[in-house]
């Protein structure tokens, strides 16, 4: 943001910078001949391979930390393509790319019997090029330009299953991805005037917004241009009230989609806010709009999401909820120059630990789902009834990523609250001191929701082996056909999953050390921090234990409903009632009645008729044609002659 | 530097022409069953056109242009004049044409009358690319009524009672239109002594301010006389119902050839006869934008309401097509670039599409959107093509569609007309609802309707003859997009008429 970018083009640059959504792309291809997909079944979920290399062998440069950009040029492609990569981006891209490649994984395995799986992974890798393009994007219609790809071909993501309930959350997605990408393109297009061409992102970016600001007498272009962005944006990084396809469509899609579009795909919504947004241009409305929809978003998504039954809801609205943190940060950002870095470091961390918290979270209910019970899933009567070690074992490693998501003390969640908590504390007066207990209630609420989370699990855990239980009871030859097939066990859906949960829980260690001065994420110095962090975890899975051993308590707390998709229904049942009215009918009578009264004035059209209708030999239609069009040019030729 | 005596070769404007006109006439002679003389006849003019064309441009972007004229009167001149605006449109309608030709052989392999067909088709394009080099609005009309005369038999061809109605729709329409440009064009030059297509417009800006009614008079019946062809709201009606015409005549010329004449038509009024900056003094450009503008959202609504997926493209043209009127009758060189470049984005896109509808009615019988389920599965080269073009018509990136787009969004807001913007994004929200539930339906829903399925999954979908046309264009709908920012894609020669102030 702003300040010197020291661009950098070397030779492994630029083939990573392109590689990381050329391969992917390229991957698509695959699928263009029968005899090359099986090539690209093999190869699609590990498309992300070149994204991750770039990203760590970015992050190992010391250079990067100091400013540096990476950057690569494309002049004749689309507009004038710019590649770069700066230390946010490569953050972004850290996270982006070790969920890809896990999702690839996760789904290579869960979809491997899976008749559409064709489909499934030509959008697969489309989706996936989208998303690690936006990330090294250094212009403005790049950016979009990848982020276009992502959002449609992710529409196929999440309609996957082609039920009803599918193809509804593919509506309500598509609906307002449509809304948002043309939000973005009005704000583009000013951009682009403003800039007369396309600037690129950093310093020019800030000076395009400089331009907009000091060219016109009154605040409302550039505050229309920053809040268009802002809600084109914001429909795909899940700002309430443009979160309503979140809960839709997580529940519904493929497991390793949902991870994917709740661990990476809302951050692309962030980045494009980061990227493209005024950080030295003053906004004081947009930014007071991001941090009150911030936080009314992080209070919004646990009322939602606690009053849910599916773990895949409750971690949609967990989503929700945790991208008002992120939006915290935006406002931050766009709040006061002199707090960019803050922001900017806060936002990162913040990103890159839910990105991977929630990507094993949502991988965790597959695992879940698929897992059999007990050592042997073909002894099927004691498995059934007896104690559900690896349940418990799975479990058990899912209260990892959520107790970070909660904040515990000494987990990834800690790092970047306590962050974004200095960063906000920046911010002072009344504005902190309202915002200050509002984040430890917060916290609160976040636990609570997470704890409802592991109980769904739970019970959904308990449900998948029932199920599985009534399988291996019918013929044996489906038993196989359920069990066997192309890939023997579930080896390849826990490996993943653990190896995300892995990387997440080590993040305490390893994140620190990307981000130029350490000491601004490091935990908490004094026992009061410990406690602050502590307690409203603890309050949190105590009263979520409460509510989940005494469901009854719960229930009767529910007595209001809030179906997945909240605000989204009564709207939609308002839409149902609106039709169109038929001008169709209307329009035809008219236009042909014209047309007959016409027909019958003029003996030329009346010719025509009998011409086309066969009645007179064809060439005789064609010296007619000639003797009008001879006459009326003789005609013109004579007035036309002084 | 070494220059080919061919780029040089001031009579190549004639020699495109009659590339196709030669051919046109040569096939009228033919038996309906020397079917290889015709189709080679056909592919042998529709590539020495292309060649031309391109030498033409070579030369042209050098800093040349190519003009041939013959006096056919005393003082009136049939001029053809190949100048980079001209040949914006003459290397659309050259590229088509060859792609056409190719899905016409196959499209048409067994229904009669096909010598009849083939040699208008010729006739036809003679006649756009004749309008395309019109050096004056004396060729100009003359094309331009040539053009009416040699479709209609194209709209007639199936020779059924709906058919026949569509072409006196077509009569009435275009008939009508070309009595009124033909007084237009008469008055133009009584009143202003000449009739030649200069860059900036040749009418006098002191004379158009002195008698202010009279000239926009005449620019109004010269703009309805185009206006029909480009099928502007509320004489855009005989596009709808012309589309019982077979589907390579739907593609090339309700899509291409003769919707982009009036189009082309109103560039040349407003930029080359009356001026940009007449025509704002005078205020008939707000005639133009309003009318453009209402027609963008008018077409896409009804678009909305149609099963029939021909109809649901020809409404979208009628659509599409105001773009160009609505960028060129901007005054913002952004606009204008804008307006010029959709010109061959649209052609490029549309003609994909019908390409698709073609197939899928030729191949499987399917006709309206509603029995459309599930046959991206059976024709998935189709409709990976369709969904190019759709996604290019609503304006998402990189497809053609998307730059047409920006560069109007840019002028719209240069020329301090925001509202313009709002339009762009209601047609772009229209596009998608009517655009997008095709694709829905072709890939997520059941199949439900009785097409057959593939005996075996051996060889191409369809006839290769549909399918290598429909490739080619939506390959270049997506390349022209991709490498807009090469000097040689659509988007490059617009920036190059514009900056070198040949409009």
């Amino acid at each position: 943001m702003g300040g010197m970018d020291v661009a950098t083009s070397s030779a492994p640059a630029l083939g990573l910078l392109i590689a990381a959504w050329g391969v992917p792309m390229a991957l698509s291809l695959l699928w263009c001949s029968r005899f090359t997909r099986g090539v690209g079944l093999a190869l699609a979920p590990w498309g992300a391979v070149p994204a991750l290399a770039l990203a760590i062998w970015a992050l190992t440069r010391t250079e990067l930390a100091e400013g540096e950009v990476l950057f690569a040029d494309l002049p004749f492609l689309f507009t004038g393509v710019h590649l770069s990569l700066d230390l946010t981006g490569a953050i972004f891209l850290l996270f982006t790319s070790i969920l890809w490649v896990a999702g690839g994984a996760f789904a290579a395995r869960y979809h491997a019997d899976d008749e559409r799986r064709h489909p499934f992974f030509v959008l697969f890798v489309l989706t996936m090029a989208g998303n690690l393009g936006l990330v090294v994007a250094g212009d403005l219609l790049a950016f979009y330009l990848f982020f276009a790809l992502m959002t449609f071909a992710a529409y196929g993501l999440v309609a996957h299953d082609r039920s009803d309930a599918a193809l509804r959350a593919g509506r309500i997605y598509i609906i307002l991805a449509i809304l948002g990408e043309l939000a973005l393109l009005t704000g583009l297009i000013s951009l682009g005037v403003a800039a007369d061409g396309v600037p690129l992102f950093g310093s020019q970016m800030e000076g395009v917004w400089e331009i907009l600001h000091e060219g016109h007498p009154t605040a409302l272009p550039v505050l229309a241009t920053g809040t268009l962005l802002a809600l084109g944006f914001g429909v795909k990084a899940g700002l309430v009230p443009l979160h309503l396809w979140l809960p839709l469509a997580h529940p519904v899609a493929p497991t390793a989609a949902s991870a994917l579009l709740s661990g990476a795909m809302i951050k692309a919504g962030l980045l494009g806010w980061i990227r493209v947004l005024p950080a030295e241009t003053s906004l004081p409305l947009l930014a007071g709009g991001f941090l009150v929809l911030g936080v009314f978003g992080a209070f919004y998504g646990v009322v939602c999401g606690v009053a849910q039954d599916d773990p895949k809801t409750v971690l949609a609205y967990s989503s929700v909820s945790q991208m008002g943190y992120m939006a915290m940060g935006t406002g931050l950002l766009l709040h006061d120059p002199e707090l960019a870095p803050l922001a900017l470091a806060a936002i990162g961390v913040y990103a890159l630990h839910h990105g991977l918290a929630k990507g094993a979270l949502f991988l965790s209910v597959g695992v879940a789902d698929k897992v059999p019970g007990g050592p042997d899933p073909h002894r099927t009567e004691e498995t059934a009834s007896g104690p559900d070690r690896r349940g418990t074992w799975i479990l058990t490693a899912t209260s990892l990523p959520a107790l970070a998501l909660a904040g515990l003390p000494l987990t990834t969640g800690s790092l970047a609250k306590n962050t974004l908590k200095d960063g906000l504390a920046e911010l002072g007066g009344t504005a902190y001191s309202i915002l200050d207990p509002l984040l430890l209630v917060a916290a609160f609420g976040t636990t609570l929701l997470l704890a409802r989370f592991l109980s769904t699990l739970a019970r959904r855990r308990r449900e998948a082996l029932a199920n599985q239980h009534s399988k291996s009871l019918a013929p044996a030859g489906k038993v196989v056909a359920a069990n066997g097939g192309r890939a023997q066990g579930t080896h390849g859906l826990v490996l993943p999953w653990i190896l995300l949960v892995g990387i997440g829980t080590t993040g305490v260690v390893w994140i620190p050390t990307l981000i130029p001065s350490p000491e601004a994420v490091a935990l908490p110095a004094a026992l009061d921090g410990w406690l602050v962090g502590l307690l409203p975890v603890l309050l949190g899975a105590l009263v979520g234990w409460g509510l989940s051993v005494r469901p009854t308590v719960l229930g009767s707390l529910r007595t209001i409903r809030i179906p997945a998709g909240d605000a989204l229904i009564p709207v939609e049942h308002g839409l149902g009632r609106l039709t169109l009215p038929s001008q169709e009918a209307l329009v035809t009578r008219a236009e042909g009645w014209a047309a007959r009264k016409m027909a019958q004035l003029s003996p030329v059209i009346r010719m025509a008729d009998r011409w086309a209708r066969g009645d007179i030999r064809s060439m005789e239609g064609v010296f007619l044609g000639s003797l009008v069009l001879g006459l009326a040019l003789a005609l013109a030729g004579l007035l036309l002659v002084p | 530097m070494i220059i080919d005596p061919l780029i040089e070769w001031e009579a190549l404007p004639l020699a495109v022409v009659l590339s196709s006109f030669v051919p046109g006439i040569a096939i009228m002679f033919l038996r309906e069953d020397q079917q290889l003389l015709r189709n080679t006849l056909n592919l042998v003019g529709a590539v020495a056109k292309v060649l031309f064309v391109a030498f033409m441009l070579q030369g042209v972007a050098l800093g040349g242009t190519y003009a041939w004229s013959l006096e056919v009167l005393p003082g009136l001149a049939l001029t053809l004049e190949a100048d980079a605006l001209a040949l914006l449109f003459v290397t659309l309608s050259a590229v088509l044409w060859l792609v056409t030709t190719l899905y016409a052989i196959g499209y048409l392999k067994d229904s009669p009358n096909r010598t009849r067909f083939f040699g208008f088709f010729s006739l036809c394009v003679t006649a756009a690319t004749g309008l395309a080099m019109a050096g004056d609005l004396f060729t100009f009309v003359l094309f331009y009524e040539a053009l009416t005369w040699t479709t209609y038999p194209l709209v007639v061809h199936n020779g059924t009672p709906e058919a026949v109605k569509a072409g006196r729709t077509y009569l009435v329409y275009t008939l009508g239109a070309g009595t009124i440009l033909v007084v237009g064009a008469v008055l133009f030059q009584v009143t202003t002594g000449t009739v030649d297509f200069v860059p900036g417009g040749i009418v006098d800006p002191t004379a158009a301010a002195a008698q202010p009614v009279l000239y926009t008079t005449i620019f109004l019946f010269l703009l309805v006389g185009m206006g029909v062809k480009s099928a502007i709201f509320p004489i855009h009606g005989w596009l709808p119902t012309a589309m019982v015409a077979p589907a390579p005549v739907s593609a090339l010329l309700h899509a291409v050839a003769v919707v982009k004449a009036g189009a082309f038509g109103v560039i040349r009024l407003i930029h080359s006869l009356f001026g940009i900056g007449v025509s704002w003094d005078l205020g008939v450009t707000t005639v133009v934008v309003v009318a453009a503008a209402f027609t963008i959202i008018y077409a896409s609504v009804r678009a909305l309401a149609q099963d029939d997926l021909k109809r649901i493209l020809a409404f979208s043209t009628v659509s599409q097509l105001s773009y160009i009127s609505l960028g060129v009758a901007l005054l913002d060189p952004m606009a204008h670039v804008g307006g010029l470049v959709h010109l061959v984005h649209q052609g490029l896109m549309k003609i994909t599409l019908f390409f698709c509808a073609g197939l899928l009615a030729q191949t499987l019988g399917v006709k309206t959107v509603s029995s459309m389920g599930g046959v991206a599965r059976r024709m998935p080269l189709t409709m990976a093509a369709f969904t190019l073009g759709a996604l290019g018509m609503i304006g998402l990136p990189p497809v053609a569609g998307f730059i047409s787009k920006w560069y109007l969004g840019l002028g719209g807001l240069g020329a301090d007309a925001p509202w313009i913007l709002g339009v762009l994004l209601a047609s772009s929200l229209l596009n998608a609802a009517y655009f997008l539930p095709v694709i829905r339906t072709a890939y997520f829903d059941e199949r439900n309707a009785d097409w057959r399925l593939p005996e075996s999954l051996k060889g191409l979908e369809a006839d290769w003859r549909l399918i290598v046309p429909t490739v080619i264009t939506a390959a270049l709908s997506l390349g022209v997009g991709l490498l807009a920012a090469s000097d040689w894609s659509p988007l490059g020669w617009a920036l190059l008429i514009v900056e070198r102030g040949d409009l």
